[in-house]
């Protein structure tokens, strides 16, 4: 089962995080403080898994984001590694070779995907073509608001002009 | 649209993540962050705030809080919008409320209607967004008021829907399995659902029932094996492809569950054998998904009832990983290797895995360097034991985490007691292990140690005896000069010293007793050292007192015991005093007291009291009250026992009700005096009631009487391992099967002790000198590894053969080594390039000089390349005949000739043409130039990239 989602910026900056399992605030805050420690530091070379408190965290580096995941001890290493890279290719074609920036500026969307990957800590959808269907299927509905709302708006900005 | 920035967000917006980006400090960022939570605060609760606006804020609130700030204010509007019928609202509120609330928050009390109202929604999204709310949201208590809906949606005509209904059901599993017990065969029912999503969805609660009770699933195996066939035979429509493997996540999945299936069920297993076989021969051991699923499969075979071939197999692969110039390869190995050895053991013979095992141990990465650890503790035999631990100490030594520390030492301890191949081995290691985590391990570890030196190897052989002791002793006296010391160490140092320190008459009482009052005056806060010391300086005069010398005390001695007759402690007070009293009493009276090496002994207790029956029957006589046991106080024993619970759960305030405890130390004078050299081996009896450690000391002379069986430190059957071959019973013991022992035992401390010492110097210059270390690192694989075919009752004909072949093969083994790079670099291109890892280090740090715009051709060009097979993976129309499968299973037919004439309704095609449009819009998004241009132009626009000239869209740039 994986516990927790976290994109961590080279400096430490979080960009999104998932909490599987029950964290209050303050122990998320010291999870986030003790794994970027830990695995900014890493080098390059070495392994993409950290022992850490009972528990493995595979991690693996995009451009200048980390994505990380928590996982049990006798959970496949590899295969979370695969996930990882199943999120990002996702990420991936939805924003059109995705950036740091995207992420930040949309962070929410990032969540809406994750939310069609995993579910209460599993993985739901392997299939990469479902999961575009559905968020597909989602963000037409937004633009239908949105265009709902921009006309409202220009209604407004016309009324206060 | 003035307001809109790039990126679909407020200008507002943006600028708050533009203006955190450049901070220049933490307490900058804080503030920026605490003047956006004000605005927030104000608009959110302001009542003409436009709804649209709300949900932008709300999406603010978010980024604050991911930035670690609290922003609990505004839960209770994400919960409001939650409520909102517009369901672009509505999904943002579903998403705060699953980012912001855990399960037990109050609100969630709240949003447990709406999600009633949303799971009978019409609009499935609606329906998709309340069940990943459930997933998240709904606790034990909750449970049963969504239950109702989230069964009848497992029936419901969108997959997307049943999937999250499945995972709903798994999560109440997990939450609370008496909730939904009744509901399991609907589990099994979704194993045959059309959409290979929704069955995949469904292995996961099925993985969990079965890892709880494997036997009531020994039905489904068939149907298991059945699917990964299809699924390994490509059956899944092609959308399930990752990087050209069928499914690969699925197949992992069932590989796990038929490996709990399979465990320990030979019939169970040999239906497995064909697949699991056949898969690993299918994996492509170039990506690193086939490689995830290789893994897989080796863990399988390791809990299969065991197959010669699929061993074999698994050996093949696991070396593979071994040699692999990749660290997660190589992880992945030992560990595979460590779930392999259990079933087995000859595959540590191969000279090439000791090799590879042992560069792991030595490799720079951590987590590498722990997991071979743990495949040496599980490999740990007598023969070995001496390297291993050796070994764990090192590095226990180099490293600060604490965790980890204290879990390394406690397996040293352990590996140390099962496997000590002499008492002065296990001393000596026993110190280091105390000198650098002492304050990690657990108490009893203390105790065993000072048990093992007070009884020594066995009655008979006196010799040995002190000389362990003295060797104990000389040990000790170096160590205590060390500057810091655990208290546990200290304790047993103390302990030994006042025992054993003038036993043998090479160091004189005054030097002891001298090192003894510096170490109380080194450790003043630490009262248990100080006591332990005092007690030692009793001991240690007494001793002397009873051999008629002359006692002179130390200047030191004497004001360390007039500290203490003044101490706070009244435990410490009492101990000097009895110590007062003892110097000056008569040789005679002391030898009483103290006779010397009696730890030993048996103390016999006297519970009943016999010996005052008399005075007791002399009082009843004189018309004293006889005595009522408290058990017919019935009344008064009610109330007391009410008062002690009390006592406890109020235990610092409220007045005791209760006698006091006895003071300890007293029954040295009651109680025939032997006691006090036994009451010693545990802590002081300080004031502070319940420690653990305490417990021994008090109920053994109390005479309680389930007490001391539970309490006692478990030292059964410890001894025989320890002690020579002669004495283990469980041997059907002939002499010359003893002298052959013996003498193997000889000759591996020679090699070993030889070994050990090489290793050493190997870990000091490893890095420096590669080429002349190879010869010592077949010695260390041979006192690793050598020991592990000869403990297992091999012929030592065998045995020599190994060693004999050893030195060739490794030979080559490390040539192979040294050409190994060549062949990695041939290979790396093969490997289809990685999507998205495109500026790795390597790329991005080139980037200052290199024109960027070049080298996002270049990232494009990359690209190119994968996209294709995607692509025609959406277009291809696969006529795939997996409903029919799960119509077969569900019949329990479980035959592919009527598969193929089932028609295909969901697979087909009519989705096609949706997937072709996607397909190419797909291709148009990915590797557009244009598209990247326009986003670094419409960035910099805003400002947003940082002065460097080089506007590298891969660059973090908020840095």
């Amino acid at each position: 089962m994986i516990h927790f989602v976290l994109l961590i910026s080279r400096q430490g900056k979080v960009r999104l995080t998932k909490w599987y399992s029950p964290y209050s605030q303050k122990e998320r805050a010291k999870v986030l403080r003790e794994l970027s420690g830990m695995i900014l530091t890493r080098g390059p070379k070495l392994c993409n898994f950290v022992e850490w408190r009972g528990y493995k965290v595979v991690y693996k580096r995009y451009a200048s984001l980390y994505f990380c995941m928590c996982i049990n001890q006798d959970d496949n290493e590899l295969e979370i590694l695969e996930i990882i890279h199943h999120y990002v290719e996702i990420l991936d074609r939805y924003f059109g070779s995705v950036c740091e920036l995207d992420l930040i500026f949309n962070f929410h969307k990032a969540y809406y995907i994750l939310e069609e990957i995993l579910l209460a800590g599993e993985l739901q959808e392997s299939s990469k073509k479902t999961v575009a269907r559905l968020i597909g299927a989602q963000d037409s509905l937004v633009e239908d608001a949105k265009e709902q709302a921009s006309s409202i708006k220009n209604m407004i900005a016309q009324a206060t002009k | 649209m003035g307001s809109q920035g790039g990126f679909g967000q407020s200008k507002e917006f943006l600028d708050l993540i533009k203006s955190i980006g450049e901070c220049r400090s933490k307490a900058e960022e804080d503030r920026i962050v605490l003047r956006e939570i004000e605005t927030l605060k104000t608009r959110l609760s302001s009542p003409n705030t436009p709804k649209f606006k709300l949900k932008e804020y709300l999406i603010r609130l978010l980024y604050v809080e991911m930035l670690g700030h609290d922003a609990s204010f505004g839960y209770i509007h994400a919960v409001k919008m939650t409520h909102d019928e517009n369901l672009l609202l509505k999904r943002t509120g579903y998403l705060a409320v699953t980012l912001f609330l855990n399960e037990d928050h109050d609100l969630i009390i709240l949003i447990v209607n709406t999600i009633q109202k949303d799971l009978k929604s019409d609009n499935y999204l609606v329906v998709c967004a309340a069940l990943n709310a459930v997933c998240r949201l709904i606790n034990e208590e909750t449970i049963p008021a969504v239950l109702p809906q989230v069964v009848e949606l497992l029936g419901h005509q969108k997959e997307a829907v049943r999937k999250k209904a499945v995972m709903a059901l798994h999560r109440f599993y997990q939450r609370a399995p008496g909730s939904v017990s009744h509901l399991i065969s609907n589990f099994r029912k979704r194993l045959c659902d059309n959409d290979p999503g929704v069955m995949g969805a469904a292995l996961c609660p099925l993985f969990d029932l079965i890892t709880i009770d494997a036997d009531a699933y020994k039905d489904l195996v068939v149907s298991f094996v059945n699917i990964l066939k299809q699924v390994a035979e490509r059956r899944l429509p092609k959308s399930y492809d990752y990087h050209q493997m069928p499914a690969p996540f699925i197949q992992i999945k069932l590989l796990k569950i038929l490996a709990l299936l399979g465990s320990g069920d030979k019939k169970a297993s040999e239906q497995m054998y064909t697949i699991v076989g056949d898969i690993m021969r299918k994996c492509d051991s170039t990506s690193n998904i086939g490689n995830a699923i290789l893994y897989e499969c080796i863990c399988c075979v390791s809990s299969l009832h065991p197959n010669p071939k699929l061993l074999e197999a698994a050996a093949d692969a696991i070396s593979k990983f071994l040699k692999s110039d990749s660290h997660n390869l190589r992880y992945l190995g030992i560990d595979a290797l460590s779930r392999l050895i259990k079933i087995s053991p000859e595959i540590a013979d191969a000279a090439q895995h000791q090799l590879a095992v042992i560069d792991c141990l030595e490799d720079p990465d951590d987590t590498l360097k722990r997991k071979t650890f743990e495949l040496l503790y599980k490999m740990t035999k007598s023969s070995n034991v001496e390297v291993i631990v050796d070994r764990m100490i090192q590095y226990m030594i180099s490293i600060s985490d604490s965790h980890y520390k204290t879990e390394i030492a406690s397996r040293c301890v352990e590996l140390a007691e099962q496997f000590a191949p002499s008492n002065q081995w296990f001393i000596q290691a026993m110190n280091k292990v105390f000198e650098h985590a002492g304050d990690l391990v657990n108490a009893k570890v203390a105790h065993n140690l000072m048990r093992l030196i007070a009884e020594g190897f066995g009655e008979d052989d006196d010799a040995a005896d002190t000389q362990l002791r003295s060797s104990a002793v000389e040990s000790y006296l170096q160590i205590m000069g060390e500057p810091k010391l655990p208290s546990a160490f200290l304790q047993v140092i103390c302990w030994v010293l006042g025992e054993y320190g003038t036993a043998d008459g090479k160091y004189s009482a005054s030097y002891i007793t001298g090192k003894l009052c510096d170490v109380a005056e080194a450790h003043l806060a630490d009262d248990t050292v100080k006591a332990y010391a005092i007690t030692a300086l009793m001991k240690i005069y007494s001793f002397e007192i009873a051999a008629g010398r002359a006692v002179d005390v130390l200047p030191e001695c004497q004001s360390l015991i007039e500290e203490m007759l003044a101490s706070h402690s009244t435990d410490l007070q009492q101990r000097a005093y009895e110590l007062q009293a003892i110097l000056s009493l008569d040789a005679n009276a002391v030898e009483k007291i103290m006779p010397m090496n009696s730890t030993c002994d048996d103390i016999e207790i006297d519970k009943s009291l016999s010996f005052l029956n008399g005075y007791v029957q002399q009082a009843v006589e004189n018309g004293a009250q006889p005595y009522i046991p408290e058990s017919e106080r019935s009344g008064m024993s009610n109330i007391s026992n009410f008062k002690s619970q009390e006592d406890h759960e109020s235990s610092t305030h409220a007045l005791r009700f209760e006698a006091y405890e006895l003071p300890k130390p007293m029954l040295s004078q009651n109680v025939p005096p032997i006691l006090a050299s036994s009451t010693e081996l545990v802590p002081v009896p300080e004031p502070s009631y319940v420690s653990d450690i305490l417990q021994p000391a008090t109920s053994a002379p109390s005479g309680s009487d389930a007490g001391p069986s539970e309490l006692r430190l478990r030292l059964d059957g410890v001894q025989r391992k320890w002690g020579r071959p002669t004495y283990s019973s469980a041997t059907p013991s002939t002499s010359s099967n003893d002298a052959v022992k013996i003498q193997n035992e000889a000759t591996q401390r020679d090699s070993v002790g030889m070994s050990n010492s090489k290793a050493r110097d190997v870990s000091y210059d490893s890095r420096k000198q590669q080429v002349e270390i190879s010869p010592e690192k077949q010695k260390l694989a041979a006192s690793l590894f050598g020991g592990v075919s000869k403990s297992d009752g091999r012929q030592p004909s065998s045995s020599q053969k190994v060693s004999k072949h050893q030195n060739p093969t490794s030979d080559k083994s490390r040539a192979a080594k040294a050409a190994a790079p060549d062949t990695a670099v041939v290979k790396t291109p093969q490997t289809p390039p990685d999507l998205l890892d495109l500026s790795e280090p390597s790329i991005s740090s080139s980037a200052p000089s290199v024109d960027p715009f070049k080298q996002w051709e270049g990232l494009l060009d990359l690209k190119q390349d994968p996209t294709p097979v995607s692509a025609g993976g959406v277009g291809s129309t696969e006529t795939s005949d997996f409903m029919s499968l799960f119509t077969d299973m569900s019949l329990n037919v479980p035959s592919d000739g009527v598969a193929g004439t089932m028609p295909n309704v969901i697979n087909g095609n009519g989705l096609g043409g949706i997937m072709a449009d996607h397909s190419a819009q797909q291709l148009n998004k990915g590797p557009n130039l244009k598209q990247a241009l326009e986003k670094d132009a419409r960035v910099r626009q805003m400002g947003v990239t940082p002065s460097g000239q080089n506007p590298n869209l891969f660059k973090d740039l908020l840095g």
